[in-house]
C-alpha cells in the first residue's frame, strides 16, 4: 500500500442532522470518523439511505456537519457559503454520480475544462489549451474531445470528463460519489482502472462512495461499511472481504450475485433499512441481524479497534464481554 | 414447453438527421412457456427498444419490421384496439425505475385497480380484492394499508414489488422486466429476483428479463441472448453462455467483472466503447474492439449461426465451436 503518514482528509465524529419542517429531524450521519491518506483509496459502502452520500457531501463542505470536524491537510473544511472558498481548499474535489447532470450539456468539453482551470488558477483562459489537452490525456481521451459536447460521448467517457474537470484543480483528495454505478461492466472496469492509476501516479487520496461492494473490493485499499448513519466495520479491503466480522458486511457480500452460470442464489437480507428519523434502539442493525441477542436490542455496540487496522461495532466479536 | 413468443427478423429504426437509423437489426428469439428468458447487453445495445417494440409502445415515427408472434398471433398486424387488449392483459412490463413507473399522485390502490376495471370491467370491490391478493403475492406487508398509500411512502425495493404486482393484476402470461433490479440495492435485488422465479415456478409465468448485469442473469435466467449494437451475437443456456462463452464480446463482458478471487489484479475492460447506432462500423460491429479480429470481420456482418440450441455470430469463434460438439444442450432447468 502506498499510503503512509498524516491523513490528507480527516473526518472525526461527524454528525449531520437534516431539519424537517413540522417533522422530527433526521440524523443522517450519526457520528462517523473516516480518514484518507495521500495515494490511498478508501471505499465507503452501504445501502441507499445509510448516509454515505451525506457523509461525502460533508467531507467537501456541501453540507454543514452539526457536530464533529472535517479537516483537509489539517485545515478545517468550511461549509460552502456565499463567499468563494479559500484557495487552500481547491485541492479537495468532488465527482458526482451522474456526469449527464454534472456537465453542462450546452458547452463544449474544452470550455468546461478551461472554466475549471480559470477559476482555480485565477488566470485568463487563453493560457490553458495545452493544459486542457493534458487533462484529457490523463483520463484517456483524445485532444479532439475538447471541441465536442457531453452528449457526443458514452457514459464512461462522460465520467472521464467529469474526472478530468476535477483534476484541473490539481487535487490532493477526490471524493467520488458513486462514480461507477451508472456505467456498464466494461466502462466500469475502464474507469475503475483509471481511478487506481490516478491515485498511484498523482498520489491523490480518494474517498470512493459506492453501494457496490464488488467493485470497491477491486479498487479500494481500505473499506468502511456504513449502516443507518454509523460506520459498523472498517478494514483493509482484502481482510474485510475474506473475513467480514460484522453480520451486515457478511450480508452485503453474500447478496452479490455471481455470474457463474450456476444459478447460485445470493442470500436475501430480510427487512428494509429502517427510517433514519426513528432508528431502532440498541444496535441499529439488530432487527435484520440473524445473530442478534438480547444485548443487541438494548445497548448500541461501540466502534472498537479489534486488531491493527480493523475496527468494528458488534457485540458478538468481543469475546471478553459477557453476552 | 412450446413457444409463447416467436420473434423473427425484428428491425427497429428511428428517423435521424441523415435518414433512418437502425437501432435493432434482425432480432430472432423464442420464449417458451414458463421460462425466464434473458436479454443481456450494454446500454445502447437495443434491449429496451426491442421490448418496447414487442408491446408496440414505440413512437409512431419508429419503423418496426419483422415478425412478433404471441401465441401464434401477429402483434405487428393487430389494430390498436386489439393491441390494447394484449398489453397489460396478456403481456405486461416492469420498468427499471419504479419511481417513474408508478404515478406519484395516485394511491397504490388507484394505480393497481384502474387496469382491471378497464380490461375486465371489474367492480371496485372485486378490483380491490385482486389488488390485495397481488400485493400479498409480492409480499408487501399490510396490503390493505398499502392500497391507501402513495409510492413515495415505500422504499425502492417495495416500490419495485408494487410495480410487479401492478403488472400482474391482469394475470398476464408474459412479463417483460426491463432492468428490474438495476435501481435497487444488492440486498433487495436478491428478493426481487426470487419473486420473479417464484412466479415462474408457481404460476407458470414466462418472463423476458432484460439486464446488463450478468450476475443477476446468472441467478435467474434459463436461457440467455447477448446483444451488441442492435444484433444478437450469442445465445444459449445461461450456464453454457456464462461458463463457456463463445463470442469474444461475451468473453470480454465476463472478464470485465470484478472478481473477488483476483481483486489484486487490474480489471480487464473491453477496449474502446460501444458504437453509436448511426455510425456502426462495417462488418461485425464489434470488430474495432475485438482482440480476435481477422480480415473477414471488417467486411461482412457474420451470420447468426445455429449450433444445436445455441446461436453464435462470429467467424472466428464458430469453427472452434463446431469442433466441440460435446456441449450439453440440455443444461439448465426444465
Amino acid at each position: 500500500m502506498s499510503s503512509s503518514g498524516a491523513p490528507a482528509l480527516e473526518l472525526t465524529d461527524v454528525e449531520v442532522v437534516y431539519q424537517r419542517r413540522h417533522r422530527s429531524s433526521v440524523r443522517a450521519v450519526a457520528g462517523a470518523s473516516i480518514s484518507v491518506k495521500p495515494g490511498q483509496i478508501v471505499g465507503l459502502v452501504g445501502e441507499s439511505g445509510c448516509g454515505k452520500s451525506t457523509l461525502a457531501r460533508a467531507a467537501v463542505g456541501l453540507v454543514a456537519p452539526s457536530a464533529g470536524t472535517v479537516r483537509f491537510h489539517g485545515e478545517p473544511v468550511k461549509p460552502l457559503g456565499l463567499r468563494s472558498r479559500s484557495e487552500s481548499l481547491t485541492g479537495l474535489q468532488m465527482v458526482f454520480q451522474d456526469p449527464q447532470s454534472s456537465l453542462n450539456p450546452r458547452r463544449t468539453v474544452g470550455s468546461q475544462l478551461a472554466d475549471a482551470l480559470e477559476i482555480v488558477r485565477r488566470t485568463p483562459r487563453q493560457g490553458h489549451p495545452s493544459r486542457v489537452d493534458e487533462l484529457l490525456e490523463q483520463v484517456g481521451l483524445p485532444a479532439s474531445a475538447s471541441n465536442r459536447y457531453p452528449h457526443q460521448f458514452s457514459g464512461g467517457q462522460r465520467q472521464r470528463i467529469a474526472i478530468a474537470r476535477a483534476l484541473a484543480a490539481d487535487p490532493t483528495v477526490m471524493v467520488l460519489d458513486e462514480p461507477l454505478s451508472a456505467l456498464d461492466a466494461s466502462a466500469q472496469a475502464q474507469v475503475a482502472n483509471l481511478l487506481v492509476r490516478l491515485c498511484r501516479d498523482l498520489e491523490i487520496g480518494m474517498l470512493l462512495i459506492s453501494h457496490d461492494l464488488a467493485i470497491v473490493n477491486q479498487v479500494a485499499d481500505e473499506v468502511a461499511v456504513m449502516y443507518l448513519g454509523l460506520i459498523v466495520e472498517q478494514a483493509p479491503t482484502g481482510e474485510l472481504w475474506r473475513t467480514p466480522r460484522h453480520p451486515y458486511t457478511e450480508a452485503l457480500i453474500g447478496a452479490i450475485p455471481q455470474a457463474d452460470g450456476e444459478r447460485s442464489q445470493p442470500t436475501v437480507l430480510p427487512g428494509e433499512v429502517p427510517n433514519p428519523a426513528a432508528p431502532p434502539p440498541g444496535c441499529r442493525f439488530h432487527p435484520r441481524c440473524p445473530l442478534a441477542f438480547d444485548k443487541c436490542r438494548t445497548e448500541a455496540p461501540p466502534l472498537l479497534t479489534v486488531e491493527t487496522g480493523r475496527t468494528q461495532a458488534c457485540w458478538l466479536q468481543r469475546s471478553d464481554e459477557p453476552a | 414447453m412450446s413457444a409463447l413468443v416467436e420473434v423473427e427478423g425484428l428491425r427497429v429504426s428511428l428517423p435521424g438527421p441523415n435518414g433512418p437509423v437502425t437501432i435493432v437489426d434482425g432480432l430472432d428469439f423464442t420464449v417458451e412457456e414458463g421460462e425466464i428468458f434473458g436479454i443481456a447487453g450494454e446500454s445502447g445495445s437495443g434491449k429496451t427498444m426491442s421490448a418496447l417494440a414487442m408491446l408496440r409502445l414505440l413512437p409512431p415515427r419508429a419503423i418496426v419490421e419483422g415478425r412478433i408472434a404471441y401465441q401464434g398471433r401477429e402483434l405487428l398486424a393487430l389494430d390498436n384496439k386489439s393491441m390494447r387488449a394484449v398489453r397489460g392483459n396478456e403481456i405486461s412490463m416492469v420498468f427499471q425505475d419504479p419511481m417513474t413507473s408508478l404515478h406519484p399522485m395516485l394511491t397504490i390502490g388507484k394505480s393497481l385497480t384502474t387496469q382491471v376495471r378497464q380490461h375486465f370491467g371489474m367492480s371496485r370491490a372485486e378490483a380491490r380484492k385482486r389488488a390485495i391478493e397481488m400485493l400479498a403475492e409480492v409480499r408487501i406487508p399490510d396490503p390493505e394499508g398499502a392500497l391507501a398509500s402513495y409510492p413515495h411512502q415505500f422504499s425502492g425495493g417495495m416500490r419495485q414489488r408494487i410495480a410487479i404486482a401492478s403488472a400482474l393484476m391482469c394475470k398476464p402470461r408474459l412479463l417483460i422486466a426491463d432492468e428490474p433490479t438495476t435501481a435497487l440495492d444488492v440486498t433487495v435485488q436478491a428478493g426481487v429476483i426470487r419473486l420473479l422465479e417464484r412466479l415462474q415456478r408457481e404460476n407458470g409465468l414466462s418472463v423476458i428479463l432484460i439486464t446488463h448485469d450478468l450476475g443477476v442473469m446468472s441467478t435467474a435466467a434459463d436461457r440467455l441472448t447477448v446483444m451488441y449494437a442492435g444484433r444478437i451475437v450469442e445465445s444459449g443456456t445461461t450456464r453454457r453462455v456464462l461458463q463457456d462463452p463463445w463470442h469474444p464480446y461475451t468473453q470480454g463482458l465476463l472478464a470485465a467483472l470484478p472478481r473477488p478471487d483476483r481483486s489484486d489484479d487490474e480489471l480487464v475492460p473491453i477496449p474502446g466503447s460501444p458504437p453509436t447506432p448511426a455510425l456502426l462500423p462495417a462488418g461485425c460491429a464489434f470488430h474495432p474492439r475485438c482482440p480476435k479480429v481477422v480480415d473477414a470481420c471488417r467486411t461482412a456482418v457474420p451470420p447468426l449461426e445455429r449450433i444445436a440450441g445455441d446461436r453464435i455470430a462470429c467467424v472466428v469463434a464458430a469453427p472452434i465451436v463446431t469442433a466441440e460438439p460435446t456441449v450439453d444442450m440440455k443444461e439448465g432447468r426444465s
